[in-house]
């Protein structure tokens, strides 16, 4: 089998020569694009961070809300209501049983008194 | 004056407010407008430290500014030139010994050349950047 042939399939055609060559042409072009660019550039320094109008660069989890955190719109939309109930929500059962009890006592209470 | 072919390039421009009563800004402003027209000659501000040759600075360096100063200085490629504009940046001007600065410029960051005058009219500007742009080709041209 000859690599180097031509293959023709009715919609076009297929030859690896053509294929390499135009991939050489595109990476000398890639490198003569890449070699005009500033070189001084110094890696680690301050010169590759984005300019902020001067300022520090944030940290990247104070700005970027992480794609897996897919109810933040909701949670921040909810915020009052969230701020209130999640720190009810400390995962020691013996809270969990006194607000149990607590709102039980407070359900008796006021089945007694009004009925 | 003879130019050295060394610099081979339009010079770009990036201003820096550093707490300028905004008078050195104006007159920087004056000098971009047609009537002076110094982007005929290719020399043009530029929105990004990162493009720029050479650091126009006004005002007194306040207290906030002088960190950003040096970040923006730092951010700009070598070599790089820097013009302090105004007799602030010089001396602090009539805020000399105001609380909050921490200038003038050329103690927070090297400054080349300096432009006198409360405000230095665009023709000294001009005057300034040229004085910059000699002494680019000078550094290009392999001076230290």
């Amino acid at each position: 089998m000859d690599f180097t042939a031509t293959l023709f399939t009715g919609t076009g055609f297929w030859n690896p020569i053509i294929w390499i060559l135009a991939f050489v042409i595109t990476s000398i072009v890639a490198y003569l694009i890449w070699r005009s660019g500033v070189s001084t550039y110094q890696k680690g320094t301050e010169q590759v961070k984005p300019y902020l109008s001067g300022n520090a660069e944030p940290e990247k989890s104070a700005v970027h809300i992480g794609g897996g955190n897919l109810y933040w719109g909701f949670t921040e939309g909810l915020k009052g209501y969230y701020s209130r109930l999640v720190p009810l929500h400390t995962g020691d059962l013996n809270d969990y049983m006194l607000w149990y009890f607590g709102v039980i006592i407070a359900v008796f209470a006021l089945v007694v008194i009004f009925l | 004056m003879k130019l050295s072919p060394s610099f081979k390039r339009s010079l770009w421009v990036f201003h820096f407010n550093a707490g300028s009563c905004n008078g050195c800004d104006i007159e920087i402003v004056a000098t971009i407008t047609p009537r002076y027209d110094p982007e005929r000659f290719g020399v043009r501000l530029v929105g990004s430290p990162k493009h720029a040759d050479v650091l126009l600075v006004t005002g007194p360096v306040t207290k906030k500014m002088a960190p950003r100063l040096r970040r923006v200085y730092e951010q700009m490629p070598s070599p790089k030139v820097v013009i302090c504009i105004g007799t602030c940046g010089q001396s602090g001007g009539v805020f000399y010994d105001s609380y909050n600065l921490d200038g003038p410029v050329d103690e927070i960051i090297p400054v080349d050349v300096y432009v006198p005058g409360c405000a230095p009219r665009p023709e000294a500007i001009i005057h300034g950047v040229v004085t910059a742009l000699t002494k680019l080709e000078r550094i290009e041209g392999g001076e230290k």
